[in-house]
């Protein structure tokens, strides 16, 4: 029997044309043989594929005429929605977008929040370029520890290298003959208790008596048992305001030894505007504070207060006036003393060294203990 | 309501079984927009709405056909549940995450509809490849083959129309073209295991 003859015989026994002999002999051939009996099966399977081939096609072509229809229905009620084919960077939009949005928003909130930060890093560092400073000087105890122990010969008794040197010092001036003394209100601020030293070594203990914090000046007063008196003063105190461009000099203590300064008086006004003060063009340090400034005949003009820090030469001084003024209104129960100040004046007319010889004397280092 | 709805299906399915025109037709208007929505808001096209309902039309219509139909829901629940799972197969097949997308919630609404779509899916591949195959065997074969076993046309007539000398050589061409499409139609298709 050909494979042909075969295949139509299993054929017709998928159809149930087979005569009962024939029947009995393939039922018995594929009980007996697996593999033919695979065979038998497999034609069948294929068979009904091809059949039910022919039966989906036809299904199809009727489902795609019904679709046609449908087609020609509705579109003429709608416009089929028109959902175009995204192009892929659509897709790539709609598929990133919640993420790249995230991922700005970060950046975003990072950059600027690192940049806030920074500046206001630098302007809690840095602070502004251009302010005003008080000049009293914090004294650096470990390089005084350092000077004195260089300069003490070991004989000096211990005791007085371990003296406190005080937390702050300024300059001061001397008020009247009689005790009264004049500094800065910066440099006594919060003082337990006040010394002032003159280049010779002359310590004085001394008080506050009055103080005016919004003109930055403080009147003290001697207290020392041995003291005795001043001494006449050179130099008397002017009234009225001077005029722009007179020159100016100081003496104070921005160090050890007393420092002079010499300049102009650039402007009748202060820092911001301040009328109560003088702009000068003096050199000045921390320490410089609460001195003296004089013109050239030897007027005490003002008080030094502080300068502006980033600008060129700028100091400034509280005007003499004010200091005046401030003594006129002192109610009279607060002094232990009246005061009375210098009226005669011997530095006019000297030169610039007899000057300072003579004003040296009455110019004080303040220190401040706390 | 439901129970119109009801009756409307158990029109159709009636129409179905006496092989009616207007029963599929009926169908088509009914439930065939509802897919269409479904597969255009899932990023597809009229054209994927159609194939996957006409898809799961032709399972549902054999099914009824063999008898086998349990449907223990409304027809429109049914093709539903087959669309929606054959679109979110074919979604997750193209896409790039395409594991456990399509655990489903919805499946013990209809619990054959796994295994109903799986059939779909298997119909599909191979009504395309025997489509394919007939296609590559070409005339005369292609027709031969039709003739006989789709059209169930005799072997005598089969001799007539295509002229051959005598049924013999016509069966010998017959068995000779079932060979080859048999042979290309494996090529194609793999019996699922």
């Amino acid at each position: 029997m050909s494979d042909r003859e075969l295949l139509e015989l299993i054929e017709r026994y998928h159809q149930h044309q087979v005569t009962s002999a024939e029947r009995r002999a393939l039922e018995e051939r594929m009980a007996a043989d697996p593999v033919f009996a695979q065979r038998v099966r497999e034609v069948e399977l294929f068979t009904a594929a091809l059949q039910n081939h022919g039966r989906q096609k036809s299904l199809r072509d009727r489902l795609n005429q019904h679709h046609q229809a449908w087609q020609q229905e509705n579109q003429k009620v709608t416009t089929p929605p028109v959902l175009k084919r995204r192009t892929p960077v659509q897709i790539f939009m709609r598929r990133y977008a919640a993420t790249m949005g995230v991922a700005a928003t970060v950046a975003i909130v990072t950059v600027f929040s690192s940049l806030l930060g920074m500046e206001m890093w630098r302007s809690a560092t840095k602070q502004q370029t251009a302010r005003y400073v008080e000049l009293r000087r914090e004294v650096d105890d470990l390089k005084r520890k350092q000077n004195a122990l260089l300069n003490t010969n070991p004989a000096v008794t211990p005791k007085a290298s371990t003296l406190n040197p005080g937390q702050f010092s300024g300059t001061g001036f001397v008020l009247t003959s009689d005790g009264y003394f004049v500094t800065s209100y910066h440099v006594i601020e919060g003082a337990d208790s006040l010394m002032i030293e003159n280049k010779n070594g002359t310590k004085l203990k001394v008080e506050e008596i009055y103080s005016d914090q919004v003109r930055d000046l403080a009147l003290l007063r001697v207290t020392d048992t041995s003291f005795t008196g001043f001494g006449k003063l050179p130099y008397s105190f002017k009234q009225k305001e001077s005029e722009l461009g007179e020159r100016v000099f100081t003496l104070g203590f921005p160090r050890e030894d007393v420092v002079f300064g010499e300049g102009t008086l650039s402007s009748k006004s202060g820092v911001y505007g301040d009328t109560a003060s003088y702009q000068i063009s003096i050199p000045l340090n921390p320490g410089n504070s609460g001195g003296p400034l004089l013109d050239d005949r030897g007027n005490m003009i003002g008080v030094i207060s502080g300068k502006m820090l980033g600008v060129d030469g700028a100091a400034f001084a509280v005007k003499s006036a004010y200091l005046l003024t401030l003594l006129d209104q002192l109610p009279e129960h607060r002094l232990p003393k009246p005061i009375s100040l210098p009226k005669v004046n011997n530095l006019a007319g000297n030169p610039r060294p007899q000057q300072l010889k003579k004003l040296q004397d009455f110019v004080y280092m303040v220190k401040v203990y706390n | 309501m439901i129970s119109k709805a009801l009756v409307t299906d158990a029109a159709i399915i009636e129409g179905i079984l006496q092989d009616d025109d207007a029963a599929l037709s009926r169908l088509y208007k009914l439930h065939f927009s509802m897919v269409l929505f479904f597969v255009q808001s899932n990023s597809g096209t009229e054209d994927d709405a159609k194939d996957i309902f006409q898809e799961a039309v032709i399972v549902f219509y054999e099914k009824i056909k063999a008898g086998q139909l349990e449907l223990n829901c409304q027809i429109k629940t049914y093709l539903y549940s087959i669309c929606r799972r054959l679109w979110l197969k074919r979604l997750s097949r193209s896409s790039r995450f395409s594991h456990g997308m399509i655990e489903d919630t919805e499946s013990e609404l209809a619990p054959h509809v796994d295994a109903d779509a799986e059939q779909a899916e298997q119909n599909e591949l191979k009504f395309e490849a025997m489509g394919n195959a007939l296609g590559q065997l070409g005339e005369p074969c292609k027709t031969l083959l039709e003739d006989f076993y789709i059209r169930s046309m005799g072997m005598a007539e089969i001799t007539e129309k295509f002229g051959y000398t005598n049924v013999d050589s016509a069966k010998n061409q017959k068995y000779k073209c079932l060979m080859r499409l048999k042979k290309l139609f494996f090529l194609d298709y793999q019996v699922p295991s």
